[in-house]
Formats: C-alpha cells, sequence, structure tokens
C-alpha cells in the first residue's frame, strides 16, 4: 500500500513569511480578509492601497508567478457567477446599455466590479497563506487561538485521510480500468456510482476503526500539538492593522 | 505457580444485525505469556480483542485484568495496560508527526509531560523509528507505519499487547524485525495471526478461534503437529514448513 502524497500547498521557500508564528499569519490574513471584504468601493485610491498590501504579500511570499496563477483558477466559479450579475441584477432599475436584446444594469455592473475586485483579492491573500504555511502549523495555529478542538480534530482528519482517502480512489479506479472499464457516456455513470458509493461506506468504516484505536490509547476528545518555534513578527500585524484602518476611513467616508 | 493476569469467562457477543461473533469464550493469560489467537477468517478473533480493551461496550460475560473487573470505573486503567495494536496501521495513526502520534496515548492516560516525552522516545527507539520522529505518518512505508502503530501503544508503558494480524502486508525483512522486536519485549502478548510460523516462535501457548468458540487451547507446537485440529480449522502450514526439527 503506497501513499501518493496528494499535493500540498506548501511551496517550501525561504519567504519571511514561512518562519512568523502561523497564529500572527492567520489573524493578519483574517483581519485583512475582513477588510476587503466591508470595502465600499467608493473610493479608488483606497482600493488601490488593498491591492497594493495584497500585492505586496505576494512578492514577499515568493511564490512562482506560474503556481499562483494556476491556484487563482480556483475563483473561476466567482467571475463566471459575477458575469452573470449585469444581466440579472436590476438594483434601482438603471439600465446601462442593451446587448442583443438584453438589458445591461449599473448596479448589476457595479456588483460584479465589486466580486471580482474583492474575490481575486481574498483569494490571493488565501494561496500566500497557505503556500507560506504548511497544513499542520495552520492546525497548530488554530490552536493557539482557541479555536474549538472539535473543529481542529475535524480538520486534522480531513488533512490526514485525504491521502489515504485518494489512494483508495486510485485504486478502486485502476481495478475498474482493469477489467475494461472506461469512463465514457451515461451508461459508465451507473458503476462509477456503486464505486462511490463503496468509498462512502469504507469511509465510514474507517472513520469507526480509527475512533476505536483512538479510545484504546484513552482519547477523551481533545487532541494537542506539542510547542514549535517561529519567530514573532510585527511587521504582518502592522500591515493588518493598516488594512482595517482603510476599510474603517473607507466606512467612515459613506 | 503464575497468578493468572487476565481471565474471560463465558465471554459471548451478538453485533447488532444479530451475528453471533463469539459464544461462550474462556481464557486465561498469566502475566509474561505470550499467546496465539489463530483461526479462519471471521472466527471472531478481531471482536475478541476488541472485548479486551472495552471498546464493544456492554459484556456478556466477565472479564477481569489482574482481578479487576471490567467496569466504567476500571476502563481508563485497563485501556492503560492492555495496548492495542490494530491491524491496519492507518487507522492507528492520525496525528501530524510521528512523535506525536505515539505521544497521544501516554497524554491522554495522563502521564507528565516528562514521562510522555521519555517514553515515547524510548517506544521509538525501541521499534528503531527514532529517526522518523518529525515525519508525518503517511509519508511512510507500510512496515515503517506498523512500527510506529506499535511503538505508541508501547509509550503508554502496557502490561499486555494485543496485535492484530502484525505480520499482514509485510516484506519478508519487515517481518522479521518485527517478530525480533516482539521477542524482545518483557510484556505479555497476544498475537492474532495467521502466519503460522510466526505464532510458534513468539507464542508458546495458542488457542483456536472458530465460528466465534474456542476450539484448541494447547502448546503452539502440539497445535499445529496436529494435522485433524488444523484441517478442522481451516489452518495450514505454509509449504515447504516443517515441524519435525522441533520435535521433542
Amino acid at each position: 500500500m503506497e501513499t501518493s502524497h496528494s499535493h500540498h500547498l506548501e511551496t517550501h521557500s525561504d519567504s519571511y513569511l514561512v518562519k512568523i508564528k502561523p497564529e500572527i499569519k492567520l489573524i493578519s490574513f483574517f483581519a485583512i480578509i475582513l477588510s476587503i471584504a466591508f470595502l465600499s468601493l467608493e473610493n479608488n485610491v483606497l482600493i488601490l492601497l488593498q491591492a497594493l498590501i495584497v500585492a505586496g504579500l505576494l512578492i514577499i511570499s515568493k511564490l512562482q508567478p506560474k503556481t499562483y496563477l494556476k491556484r487563482l483558477s480556483i475563483d473561476i466559479p466567482f467571475i463566471l457567477f459575477a458575469l452573470f450579475l449585469p444581466f440579472i441584477s436590476k438594483g434601482n432599475g438603471e439600465i446601462l446599455t442593451t446587448l442583443f436584446s438584453l438589458s445591461i444594469y449599473k448596479t448589476g455592473v457595479d456588483e460584479m466590479i465589486s466580486i471580482l475586485i474583492k474575490i481575486t483579492l481574498c483569494v490571493t491573500l488565501a494561496i500566500v497563506l497557505t503556500a507560506t504555511t504548511s497544513n499542520i502549523e495552520i492546525i497548530y495555529g488554530l490552536q493557539i487561538l482557541k479555536v474549538s478542538p472539535l473543529l481542529i480534530s475535524i480538520f486534522s482528519f480531513a488533512i490526514r485521510y485525504i491521502d489515504v482517502f485518494i489512494d483508495e480512489v486510485k485504486r478502486v479506479k485502476i481495478s475498474m480500468r482493469s477489467r475494461g472499464y472506461s469512463e465514457k457516456g451515461l451508461r459508465t455513470l451507473k458503476p462509477l456510482a456503486f464505486a462511490s458509493g463503496a468509498l462512502l461506506i469504507r469511509g465510514y468504516e474507517r472513520g469507526e476503526r480509527v475512533y476505536n484505536s483512538m479510545i484504546s490509547r484513552g482519547f477523551r476528545g481533545t487532541l494537542e500539538l506539542e510547542a514549535r518555534q517561529f519567530n514573532s513578527s510585527n511587521l504582518i500585524l502592522l500591515i493588518s492593522i493598516f488594512s482595517v484602518v482603510i476599510c474603517i476611513v473607507d466606512r467612515l467616508a459613506l | 505457580m503464575n497468578k493468572q493476569y487476565l481471565n474471560v469467562n463465558n465471554l459471548s457477543f451478538e453485533y447488532p444485525d444479530g451475528f453471533k461473533a463469539l459464544e461462550n469464550i474462556n481464557l486465561s493469560l498469566s502475566k509474561g505469556e505470550r499467546l496465539a489467537v489463530l483461526g479462519p477468517n471471521g472466527a471472531g478473533k478481531t471482536t475478541l480483542i476488541l472485548h479486551l480493551n472495552g471498546i464493544l461496550g456492554d459484556l456478556n460475560g466477565q472479564i477481569t485484568l489482574n482481578e479487576k473487573p471490567f467496569s466504567d470505573e476500571n476502563i481508563s486503567q485497563i485501556r492503560k495496560s492492555v495496548g492495542l495494536v490494530f491491524q491496519d496501521p492507518d487507522d492507528q495513526l492520525f496525528m501530524p508527526t510521528v512523535l506525536e502520534d505515539v505521544m497521544f496515548g501516554p497524554k491522554n492516560f495522563g502521564f507528565s509531560d516528562e514521562l510522555v516525552k521519555k517514553n515515547s522516545i524510548k517506544a521509538l527507539e525501541q521499534v528503531k523509528m527514532l529517526q522518523f520522529k518529525d515525519k508525518p505518518p503517511h509519508h511512510l512505508s507500510f512496515g515503517q507505519k506498523r512500527k510506529v502503530a506499535i511503538a505508541s501503544v508501547l509509550a503508554s508503558e502496557p502490561e499486555l499487547l494485543v496485535l492484530d494480524e502484525p505480520s499482514s502486508n509485510l516484506d519478508p525483512a519487515s517481518r522479521r524485525e518485527l517478530i525480533d522486536i516482539l521477542k524482545n519485549l518483557e510484556v505479555s502478548v497476544i498475537l492474532v495471526t495467521h502466519d503460522l510460523p510466526m505464532a510458534l516462535e513468539i507464542c508458546n501457548r495458542s488457542i483456536i478461534l472458530n465460528d466465534g468458540k474456542i476450539t484448541a487451547d494447547d502448546e503452539t507446537y502440539r497445535i499445529l503437529k496436529n494435522e485433524k485440529v488444523m484441517s478442522d480449522n481451516r489452518l495450514e502450514l505454509p509449504f515447504g514448513f516443517a515441524l519435525h526439527h522441533l520435535e521433542e
């Protein structure tokens, strides 16, 4: 039984962001994401400042442009959704223009721009965070921040068993192909559905076995990670405070 | 003579779907003894060892460990004393690093921080896996995972080590390492296995479980030599494996 080490997002660079305490990173990034989400987009200078903060963090992360762009593709569904908004979000009914007899509403266009800007900036921050912080460090950071132990357990199990699950999926697929199965046409969906069902049951049974193995070692509801060594950083906190201030200024100006 | 350490009296167990997994099991084990549990697939071997840790809940029958009955008050102490190593190490290793996994048990059982660390390092040394202590368990080979799973139980200083098919899926060299590790441990051992040569090498005594009942309880060598008992219980020595050199 070989494990595949399915993709891990950490890029193992020597960036300044890699070495700082994960709890500080988590809080700072969360604050920046919130201040971007609550930005009104009335003032272009403030938008530009937020974008500069995000771009700065992206540069500091030393992430390869190609990797960044590939990971950015995760926001394609949001972009597709946003592209529909000018046609369906009427707001006060003000029509900018018409395209092939479809009306394009001003409110819809504003909302589209808002979503495109905010989503791209927030997804970029998530990419920078995951590229510079390993899964374990994120869990460790959440533990320091006193996030519910139940959530931390769920998160750490998901990370631990995703590889095991992906391996199982791969083995099932190989065994299907070795018996002449190919994923073409509607008819091939039925065996796929059965295979998914089998994997689901297997996952459930594994859950039960893992739990048994935990209670046999005295588990009473909390997982505790060992302390880890990181650098402290005030710079990232300052950046996040700056971002929050931008948001507050923006809101007060309205 | 040796006082009995583990006693199982009239243990029966039925799964919720009505399947009778164990019927009237009587078994005892003295301190330091090594016992192999043999038997065909689906005989109830795994169910039996889950009971030794009080995992399957309500008991029909009685189990005592060191004269203490399995009860809600005693269960934590019993789980500390009986270390269970599961068949699939992926079920047992779930923490981010090998060391944290090994520390999981002793931490739960309330060992001091210092002792948790000391025991975990010692357990990893015993299974020769200390150099992997900071690795994530899912990056290890199957044989390495199995050794870490054993360390994760040893760190809680069990008095009785229960292993469920520990040699399955291991290459011959890993199997040999495992046998050497088990032979050097100073604890009682219950070894559930289909690997009859391994049972013979490690355990002086064996029981055969078939259809939820104990059908033989004797010296391992005598069981393996008895062709009728072997074939009645769907057991067979590996091809080319001979017992005659062990006569007397």
